[in-house]
């Protein structure tokens, strides 16, 4: 409890804080420029309850978020970092252009840093704008480590842009809070659980797709071998604006005068999610964007906006009247949770909330834009730059409420109108191809331009996320020359949209702006779509490349360009030994296991894997000798994009006492003889994975018998009830339901041709 | 004997069913605050807003509009419960509602939102009066033609509602058509105009009124393929103030087809809205 209350009374300390380091930067303007601006920063271990729980989270100087770093543009930051945790980690400056050792990518411009030990950051600042700072270690960044940096210009700067640079400004940081460890949220990512659906309501069982009058839509679904469908991985107790879910700012600072009604605010916005998107919306009138990643763009009014994972955006909003907040909306973008942020004082008015999606017209939509083969196809429509936003079809706001299906609709085709969200409705939703920079953006004249393409891939079902199909553990460096100009072709291949962020330069990307191409750090691109950014490499170094989804990322989705002839690194001398520590962080090992301790015995499997292999165990154990004993051990690789084949290696193992004296031996479906009752044989196989997920297993056993196999788990009946089944040529089948109580718990039912009739307690991992 | 355990059993029964009522909410707290609404529909949506078993109850009195808020102090508070009250569409003292939901109240329940417009009315007023000036200068004519356009803005603004498949938006539209209609001073009307207004005043009246009195947008869209046809022929021979498109969907009334006017020459379809929102195209260009 007590521990609870300081917690407490720290978040309201930093809400101090953060009015305080608005303060100072409103003051700073005065100070003259070049300076050395230093903090010290102590990473801690602590508790806190966001979600309702005391959990573990990790604090720097007792604030969740990190403390709000401002410097002026020509200053010197020097930032200690004092390492208080009992595990290593590192301090990334997101978007800064600053010397590659000071980029803090452990294993990559540097080690991390060590327990008890301090390292001091030091870099010139070289540009302006709103950018944040985050850990890059591990899955740091979802237990608090983010927090606000922001770069002011100075006032004689030809870039200052009165009424917008000289106005009161808020940072504002968005972030997520699980109860769950980031760790387990990761392995259960990659384990497929559907616990997450389950607490977000998003299950799209087969009960609930008959209740919609979408039988068919969920039965093609699942034929194309689709997982639910779902527009974000992860549930999350809660929201946070700077660190709290509901606040209020009535002034600057605590003792500067209160908003007066028609004053101007800006809002330096940053996502510090791990993997959400946010809607943001105000309920004081239409929002002014002047800035994107730290990058100044012409003014444009639109009425909401998302800001992808790690984005920024500047946005100017204004106090209608006299006596009232206003309410500045921040919604996840699967629309289950939200945060709001009040500014000015007296009666709240609040914005409207954004309505639940239409999940089964995203099926229905998924359907028609995925091939057999699990590509997708546009069907012709040419998809850049957030302007088609397929999703549209789920938002009741811009396509209207749920209806009984209407006749005439299923003949039509669809046309890129349909995802035009702007030409749909009233609503003015900002998106990348009205952004437009305030200078020339054009690159430096180079020798030499290399042109890049990528694809990124992956699937949901063993949430692999990757570039062309490899992970960062299957390539190397990508290697490009100082001076030269690279141009990067994406296509999103993938189900889910990816925030692609690039360290240490900013790129342009090509909008249709022509010489005003808006420059960014991050590219967000939605699935078929296909964006063409470019940049000068002229900052030499080891750079990072990834999607900004904190689990894409720990799933491999990254590459690395790296300068030819650069110089050493001091921090990292053993630059290969470095690497290869780098992929294997980002292609860990994921352990899961469930047993059930049924009235007939137990039945139950575990399973170690990464992106491509895969080691996993199966058992049948009854109570005694004559229900007999049983493993089957499998060691195999997935193949493909999609992995729905992988051929294995493995051994059986089986025992079971006959009843009797007469020892009865059974056969299989093509008369071979089986060794049902003792057991002991090597065998090779595959696991397809066809139509309706159904598994298709064939098997060759050292003895020449083979075996072939259908199964299918996880049939989801309703919201919580799973089914299952399994039928072979050794004349064995089994039929079971589940209902599942919690994350780790179940009940589950079975018949077994084996081991007959039995009701149990599921535990998984 | 008996007597005593039907006595033990009653007394058994009341005291668990007090219990049960403590049980209902725990670390019990009660707050007495005024929540704007007008009706008993106003009384039902306000507690349905309020109430979360076990957690939250709301009373609200419709005579001094006051809720009661009785609520665990351990799992919420009263800004938690008015919060989702004024999502409901019900101004406090402490939340005032989105306009979107205000607007979508009953017109019942469309209470006076008296702090909304004590700090907005200012600006909005002067225009208003600017605007008032304007028509009282402004000649007989330009009124006479003011008064169907009324009509026609009124009608776009329906046919707006409808390709965004907003019943309750097209409705609120409807039932303000139906004010303009009946505002027309027939009179003041010139000869041609007349004949063709009293031709077609009983079906726009009917058909707004039907789309007026229901939420269901394939309902009002029955209804808005007589009323387009109806203000095409009335636009034939009062005009427009600007360019007017008469569009034509073949699949719309179930395969027979249907008209409709629009602002603009790029088809947005008001019969299936976003499912099918450019299938048709222009017939008619009125100057």
């Amino acid at each position: 409890m007590s521990i609870k209350i300081i917690i407490k009374i720290k978040i309201i300390l930093f809400g101090i804080a953060l009015l305080t380091s608005s303060c100072l930067s409103s003051k700073s303007f005065q100070i003259s420029p070049g300076r050395i601006v230093h903090y010290e920063l102590y990473i801690k271990d602590s508790l806190v309850s966001f979600g309702g729980k005391e959990k573990r989270a990790i604090a720097v100087n007792g604030q969740i978020p990190m403390p709000t770093l401002t410097f002026t543009e020509g200053d010197t930051a020097e930032i200690v970092v004092h390492n208080l945790l009992n595990e290593g980690t590192s301090l990334h400056w997101h978007g800064l252009y600053l010397p590659n050792k000071e980029d803090g990518v452990p294993f990559l411009t540097q080690l991390p840093i060590a327990p008890n030990k301090t390292m001091i950051y030091r870099f010139a600042i070289k540009q302006s704008g709103t950018h944040w700072y985050h850990s890059h270690s591990g899955l740091q960044e979802q237990l608090g480590m983010y927090g606000s940096l922001i770069l002011l210009k100075k006032r004689e700067d030809p870039a200052f842009r009165n009424g917008i640079d000289d106005i009161p400004q808020i940072p504002v940081i968005l972030s997520e809070w699980t109860n769950l460890k980031p760790e387990n949220v990761h392995r259960m990512l990659h384990n497929a659980s559907d616990w997450f659906a389950i607490k977000k309501g998003t299950t799209q069982s087969y009960t609930e797709a008959i209740k919609a009058g979408h039988f068919k839509t969920k039965i093609t679904n699942e034929w194309k071998r689709m997982l639910a469908m779902d527009v974000s991985d992860v549930y999350y107790e809660k929201l946070l604006i700077n660190g709290r879910n509901e606040s209020q700012i009535k002034a600057l600072t605590p003792s500067s005068p209160i908003f007066k009604s028609g004053e101007k605010i800006r809002l330096r916005i940053s996502n510090g999610g791990a993997s959400t998107y946010f809607w943001l919306s105000y309920a004081g009138g239409k929002m002014t964007v002047v800035a994107n990643d730290g990058n100044d763009v012409e003014p444009i009014e639109v009425d909401r906006l998302i800001i992808g994972v790690s984005e920024t955006y500047d946005v100017i909003v204004s106090i209608p009247a006299e006596n009232t907040a206003y309410e500045f909306l921040a919604t996840s973008e699967d629309r289950i949770r939200s945060s709001s942020l009040y500014l000015g004082s007296g009666v709240k008015q609040l914005t409207s909330p954004l309505p639940k999606l239409k999940y089964f017209e995203g099926m229905k939509m998924m359907n028609g834009m995925m091939n057999m083969d699990g590509s997708m196809d546009d069907m012709g429509m040419n998809m850049s730059l957030q302007k088609m936003d397929m999703n549209v079809v789920m938002y009741p706001e811009i396509t209207g409420a749920i209806k009984k299906k209407d006749k005439a609709m299923k003949a039509m085709k669809m046309t890129e109108d349909n995802y035009k969200s702007n030409e749909l409705s009233d609503i003015v939703t900002l998106n990348y191809a009205m952004l437009k920079a305030t200078t020339s953006t054009t690159l430096p004249e180079a020798s030499q331009l290399k042109e890049l393409r990528f694809e990124l891939s992956g699937n949901m079902n063993r949430y692999t996320w990757s570039m062309d199909n490899k992970v960062l553990s299957e390539v190397d460096k990508i290697l490009i020359k100082k001076g030269e100009n690279i141009r990067i072709i994406l296509y999103n291949g993938s189900m889910m949209r990816h925030p692609m962020h690039l360290h240490g330069h900013d790129f342009r990307i090509l909008n249709g702006q022509g010489a005003f191409a808006p420059l960014k750090n991050v590219l967000d691109i939605m699935p078929m779509e296909t964006d063409t950014i470019e940049f000068n490499a002229n900052l030499e170094g080891d750079w990072f490349f990834h999607c900004h989804i904190l689990y894409h990322m720990m799933a491999g989705m990254n590459r690395v360009f790296s300068y030819e002839n650069q110089a050493v690194n001091p921090y990292l001398p053993n630059k290969k030994w470095a690497y290869k520590k780098l992929q294997r962080e980002s292609n860990q090992i994921h352990f899961m296991a469930s047993n059930d301790f049924a009235t007939n015995g137990n039945d139950g499997m575990a399973m170690l894997q990464n992106t491509r292999w895969s080691l996993s165990t199966e058992w049948r154990f009854g109570y005694m000798n004559t229900m007999g004993y049983e493993t089957e051990t499998h060691f195999g690789r997935y193949l493909g994009k999609m992995q729905w084949f992988m051929p294995f290696v493995g051994f059986d193992w089986r025992y079971r006492q006959q009843i009797g004296e007469i020892n009865f031996q059974e056969h299989n479906v093509f008369g071979m003889l089986n060794s049902k009752d003792n057991r002991s044989l090597f065998t090779a196989g595959f696991d397809a994975t066809l139509p309706m997920l159904v598994v298709f297993q064939a098997e060759v056993f050292q003895n020449g018998d083979f075996r072939f196999q259908l199964m299918r788990e996880d049939i989801p009946i309703s919201k919580r009830i799973r089914a299952g089944f399994m039928i072979n040529t050794d004349k064995e089948y089994m039929f079971d339901l589940r209902y599942i109580i919690r994350k780790n718990i179940g009940i589950r039912t079975h018949y077994d041709s084996d081991m007959g009739f039995g009701v149990g307690i599921n535990l998984n991992y | 004997m008996k007597k005593i355990t039907s006595k033990i059993l009653i007394a058994l029964t009341i005291m668990l069913s007090i219990t049960a009522c403590n049980a209902q909410i725990k670390n019990a707290k009660t707050d007495t605050i005024k929540i704007y609404g007008n009706c008993g529909m106003c009384k039902k949506a306000i507690e349905k807003a309020g109430n979360v078993k076990k957690v939250s109850l709301v009373e609200w009195n419709i005579d001094t509009k006051m809720a009661t808020l009785t609520f665990d102090t351990k799992q919420t508070n009263s800004a938690e419960i008015l919060k989702r009250i004024a999502l409901a569409g019900y101004d406090s003292d402490s939340f005032l509602s989105p306009d979107l939901a205000y607007s979508n109240l009953p017109n019942c329940c469309q209470y006076d939102r008296t702090k909304k417009t004590i700090a907005k009315t200012e600006a909005p007023k002067m225009k208003m009066d600017t605007a008032n000036q304007a028509i009282q200068k402004s000649s007989l004519e330009i009124e006479e033609s003011n008064q169907l356009n009324n009509i026609f803005d009124k009608y776009f603004e329906v046919k707006d509602a409808l390709v965004k498949t907003d019943g309750a938006l097209a409705s609120a539209k409807s039932t303000a058509l139906l004010s303009a209609i009946k505002a027309v001073k027939m009179d003041k009307l010139s000869m041609d105009v007349h004949l063709v207004w009293m031709k077609v005043l009983t079906d726009l009246q009917e058909d707004a009124e039907h789309m007026a009195n229901t939420k269901d947008a394939s309902h009002q869209r029955e209804h808005f393929i007589r009323l387009s046809d109806n203000i095409y022929t009335l636009m034939k021979v009062a005009k427009y103030e600007q360019s007017v498109y008469y569009q034509h969907c073949p699949m719309a009334n179930d395969g027979k087809g249907a008209n409709w006017l629009s602002k603009e020459n790029a088809i947005k379809n008001p019969y299936f809205g976003a499912q099918m929102l450019t299938c048709g195209k222009t017939v008619e260009t009125i100057k």
